[in-house]
C-alpha cells in the first residue's frame, strides 16, 4: 500500500486550465463532485478525498487514483509516494505545472484578444502575446 | 503594440511573465488576469515603465508665490 502526499505548495486556481492540462499529459477522463473517496492499487478505499479525481485504471496498473482537492487557494493534488516516484518518471507534477501554465497564457492570449509566438531558448519556453 | 512576455522553465513548470509597452496601472489589468488563473505570484516588480502614468496632473501655485 502507498501513502498519499498532499502537495500543498503546487496550486492549481482554475479548475476548467487543470482539467485541460490534465488532458494534455494524457488523463482526459477525471471525475468530478465534491469529497469523491480516492482508492488504492488493490480498490482499497483510502480516507483522503479530493473534487477531482483521475481513477487509476487511467493510471497505470499499479497506480492509486490521482487526487485534487480544493482548497481557498486553488486544487491541490493528492498523489500516492508511488505514483509520484513512477509517473512520467517521476515528473507528473512538474509536467503538469507545465501544461497548466501553457494553458494560462493560451486563456490570457484569448481575454486579450491578441496572437503569441512561441519559441525555444535553451531549456526555457518563451511565449510573446502580442495585441 | 503592448505585448506580454512569458517563461515556462520546464524544468519546474514554474511561470514568469513581463508586461512591455503598457504605462501605468492598464499594467496592473493585465497582472490581475495572471493572478486570477495562477494565483498570487511569489515577486510582483513594477518594471520602470510602471511609473510613466499618463494622467496630467493639474497646477496649482500657491497664491503667495505671484
Amino acid at each position: 500500500m502507498s501513502k498519499y502526499l498532499i502537495f500543498t505548495d503546487v496550486v492549481f486556481k482554475d479548475r476548467r486550465l487543470l482539467l485541460a492540462a490534465l488532458a494534455d499529459v494524457g488523463y482526459p477522463d477525471a471525475e468530478q463532485g465534491e469529497a469523491l473517496s480516492l482508492f488504492g492499487y488493490l480498490g482499497d478505499r483510502r480516507p483522503e478525498t479530493a473534487e477531482i479525481v483521475v481513477r487509476r485504471q487511467y493510471v497505470g496498473a499499479a497506480s492509486n487514483d490521482l487526487g485534487f482537492t480544493r482548497t481557498e487557494q486553488g486544487y491541490i493534488p493528492i498523489v500516492s509516494v508511488y505514483d509520484q516516484r513512477t509517473l512520467h518518471q517521476g515528473q507528473f507534477l512538474v509536467k503538469l505545472r507545465t501544461a497548466y501554465s501553457e494553458r494560462i497564457i493560451e486563456e490570457v492570449r484569448k481575454r486579450v484578444h491578441g496572437t503569441a509566438r512561441r519559441t525555444v531558448e535553451g531549456s526555457l519556453i518563451k511565449i510573446k502575446v502580442r495585441y | 503594440m503592448p505585448e506580454i512576455d512569458f517563461t515556462i522553465d520546464p524544468a519546474t513548470g514554474q511561470l514568469e511573465l513581463h508586461v512591455k509597452g503598457i504605462r501605468g496601472s492598464a499594467c496592473q489589468d493585465v497582472a490581475k488576469l495572471v493572478e486570477e488563473l495562477l494565483g498570487t505570484p511569489r515577486v510582483d516588480q513594477n518594471t520602470p515603465e510602471y511609473s510613466l502614468r499618463t494622467e496630467v496632473r493639474p497646477h496649482v501655485r500657491p497664491k503667495g508665490n505671484r
